[in-house]
């Protein structure tokens, strides 16, 4: 294999791996704080999707400038989320150990949201007309890049720093961290865990948002969009280690790589045999994942 | 009460039952439909869907089944999700749960292979509008009708088309690469194209199943640009199919022929997904707005004004589905399973809306295939009204003044 075919390959790899990473970085997010896998992650993404693709092809701004609208409007969405549908089954399971309703719930969000798109928007693939980012490619030489998708690295690595910072540095990181750390010892602290549990969801949803807006460009919209990246984001979760920022990117970029590096030892039906392979690996050797720790952060 | 006087009981009640609900179903034809209305395929499920209402209006309208007593179709829809388990749980549930007198679907082979075999079992008649894996009509069934073609002689005239192409154009065409998605059809394509490729003495530089839900197919196109084929030959499913043809622009990889096998290719959404990048590449279809029968256009305007979407091939197989039905049940007189069968296997329809296919009557064989389904290829280009399919191939049906681009311009 020529070496120029490998380095366009890894280039790639880490591109797309990092989007991917991006969509794990919600659910991670909320896995870490409210400890409840959130299987309605993809619809989140689904419906980002959709108002993104709404957003641009009503108010004619650049695919990225969608970000000012989509990111508050998907936050909104998943507090409330939270609020009205999630927190009244946590406190009717209050004094169970493992509250596997909420699990359920989840489903149940993915199927109506879904079905919901469905039966309103019906089962179009949609793609952003005009699209000021189609085609847009980086040439060097024999390599090429594409343009949306570095973008989609930057804002992944940009997103991930401010989310860092944002748990690192201010009042209501630092609760949201206590929080996760120990639920009960936080509430004794005085934070309020609905609160945190709201924003934690908020945030998680909202960085489905900016994956979406990140993805609209170069993928089309349809209300099944988001199943293929749901099931991706758990493995990656898993791989990089339930609740771990850095986890979640690097997970991404593993899958990426291995979905472009791959088929140049074998078909491309193959890989995805490979990606879940290694999901049962880790799963048996190390089930905290590569950067998964009791407690996080 | 004698235990004689209490059998004679039970017997008049299951009588009585039964007579009622044989009166009940002689108002009404039940069809069951198992269609993908959701997941990967839900785009051309909902145009089978479409057709089959439009046309099921029409019969009902025009007063239903006459010999049945004025008997109107009913549509009963499940959806399998393009999951072979649940198309085979609904067909049953259809069956069993819904009473239905006859099923059609499935569209994915895969579903409609092992959704067949559940309607043989019952004995309820079976009809297949469009799902092209051979095997679905050549295990012996009694039971199962398809109308379209089957993907031997879809692969058949792709391959016949290459030659007439190279014939008439004088270029050459040596190297060939497979690229399909990796289910029951693009397998069975592929596993065809393997061996009309090696007859016609191609050398094959690429052969490359995928997963239809793939989130990035760069990697399948770098692999295609580094095998540098002269022809290209996909088999996709909608949203992989709008993906590959983006992608395969973006990365400026142009074989001297890109031709489709339908499905994906030919779904409404996929040039509005594509735009001008499926510009100049071929697809295989059934059936186009420009045919030359009487009444297609109509039956297309009439479509495109109720739906907002041309007719595509596989719409007008479900369209005429209904009417092969209709007409069946006329000849029939029963709900009679069998009588239901027989009626079918007898069909030879060439008058009405179902006239509009491209050929000249609808028969099937003794395998319950329809003998008479051809086949057409057409070009994706701009003639000045934005993009449309325009037929080319056979050339006796190419649209006058219309030559192809060929081979395909370099971008």
């Amino acid at each position: 294999m020529d070496l120029i075919f490998l380095l366009q390959d890894v280039i790639n790899g880490i591109l797309m791996g990092s989007i991917y990473g991006l969509v794990a970085l919600g659910l991670t997010l909320v896995f870490g704080v409210l400890k409840v896998i959130n299987f309605a992650h993809g619809s989140f993404l689904m419906v980002g999707m959709y108002v993104a693709y709404w957003v641009v092809a009503f108010t004619g701004l650049h695919p990225y400038l969608a970000l000012v609208l989509v990111t508050p409007i998907m936050y909104i969405f998943g507090y409330l989320m939270q609020q009205w549908l999630i927190r009244p089954i946590f406190v009717a399971e209050r004094d169970v150990r493992e509250p596997i309703t909420v699990i359920i719930v989840t489903t149940g969000v993915w199927y109506v949201l879904d079905n919901l798109a469905l039966l309103l928007f019906g089962p179009d693939y949609r793609a952003l007309s005009p699209n000021p980012l189609k085609g847009e490619m980086i040439e060097l030489g024999e390599i090429l890049i594409s343009t949306p998708k570095l973008f989609g690295f930057t804002i992944t690595v940009l997103t991930a720093a401010g989310l860092y910072w944002f748990l690192l540095k201010t009042r209501m990181g630092r609760a949201i961290r206590a929080t996760s750390l120990d639920r009960d010892a936080a509430s004794l602290m005085g934070i309020s865990q609905w609160k945190v549990f709201n924003v934690a969801f908020g945030i998680g949803t909202a960085i489905a948002g900016i994956a979406a807006v990140v993805l609209v460009p170069v993928y089309n919209v349809y209300p099944t969009v988001g199943v293929p990246f749901d099931v991706k984001s758990f493995v990656i979760v898993v791989l990089g280690g339930l609740g771990s920022i850095p986890g979640a990117l690097l997970g991404g970029v593993i899958i990426g790589l291995i979905e472009s590096i791959g088929p140049n030892f074998m078909t491309s039906t193959w890989t995805e045999a490979i990606v879940y392979g290694l999901f049962l690996l880790v799963l048996f050797f190390k089930p905290s994942g590569l950067f998964g720790q009791k407690y996080d952060w | 009460m004698t235990k004689k006087s209490l059998a004679t009981a039970a017997l008049t009640l299951l009588a009585l039952v039964g007579m009622s609900m044989s009166a009940m179903a002689e108002t009404v034809v039940k069809i069951g439909n198992v269609e993908p209305l959701s997941g990967p395929s839900a785009s051309v499920g909902q145009q089978g869907k479409n057709a089959r209402e439009m046309a099921v209006e029409e019969i009902n309208a025009a007063g239903g089944i006459k010999s049945l007593g004025g008997a109107k179709l009913e549509l009963i829809y499940a959806d399998s999700k393009s999951d072979p388990n649940v198309g085979v749980t609904e067909t049953e549930r259809l069956i069993n749960t819904d009473k239905v007198n006859i099923v059609t679907g499935c569209w994915n082979s895969g579903v409609t292979y092992p959704a067949t075999a559940v309607a043989e079992r019952y004995g309820v008649p079976f009809v297949v509008p469009v799902s092209v894996r051979d095997t679905i009509t050549e295990r012996g069934f009694k039971y199962v009708f398809r109308i379209a073609a089957k993907d031997s002689w879809w692969t058949r005239d792709q391959f016949t088309f290459l030659k007439d192409m190279k014939d008439e154009f004088g270029t050459e065409l040596k190297t060939v690469a497979f690229v399909y998605e990796n289910g029951d059809w693009g397998t069975g394509f592929a596993a065809q194209w393997k061996k009309l490729a090696e007859e016609a003495g191609y050398e094959i530089v690429l052969d490359e199943p995928y997963p239809s839900t793939a989130t990035d197919l760069t990697p399948v196109v770098n692999k295609i640009r580094r095998a540098r084929p002269d022809v290209l030959l996909l088999t996709s499913n909608a949203a992989d199919a709008v993906l590959i043809t983006n992608t395969l622009s973006d990365y400026k990889v142009t074989p001297k022929v890109v031709l489709g096998s339908g499905g994906g290719h030919a779904d409404p959404t996929f040039i509005s997904g594509t735009s001008d990048n499926a510009k100049f590449m071929f697809d295989i279809v059934e059936w186009e707005t420009d045919v030359n029968k009487p009444g297609a256009k109509e039956t297309n305007d009439k479509y495109k004004a109720k739906y907002g979407s041309n007719l595509t091939g596989e719409a007008v197989d479900a369209y005429v589905a209904m009417y092969v039905i209709a007409d069946a049940l006329e000849r029939s007189a029963s709900l009679e399973p069998a009588k239901i069968r027989d009626a079918l296997a007898a069909t030879d329809l060439k008058t009405g809306p179902a006239a509009i296919v491209a050929y000249d009557s609808i028969k099937f064989d003794a395998t319950g295939q329809n003998e008479n389904a051809a086949l057409a290829i057409v070009q994706i280009n701009d003639l000045g009204q934005g993009l449309e399919r325009i037929t080319v191939w056979p050339k006796a049906s190419r649209r006058a003044g219309y030559t192809p681009v060929f081979p395909m311009p370099q971008k």
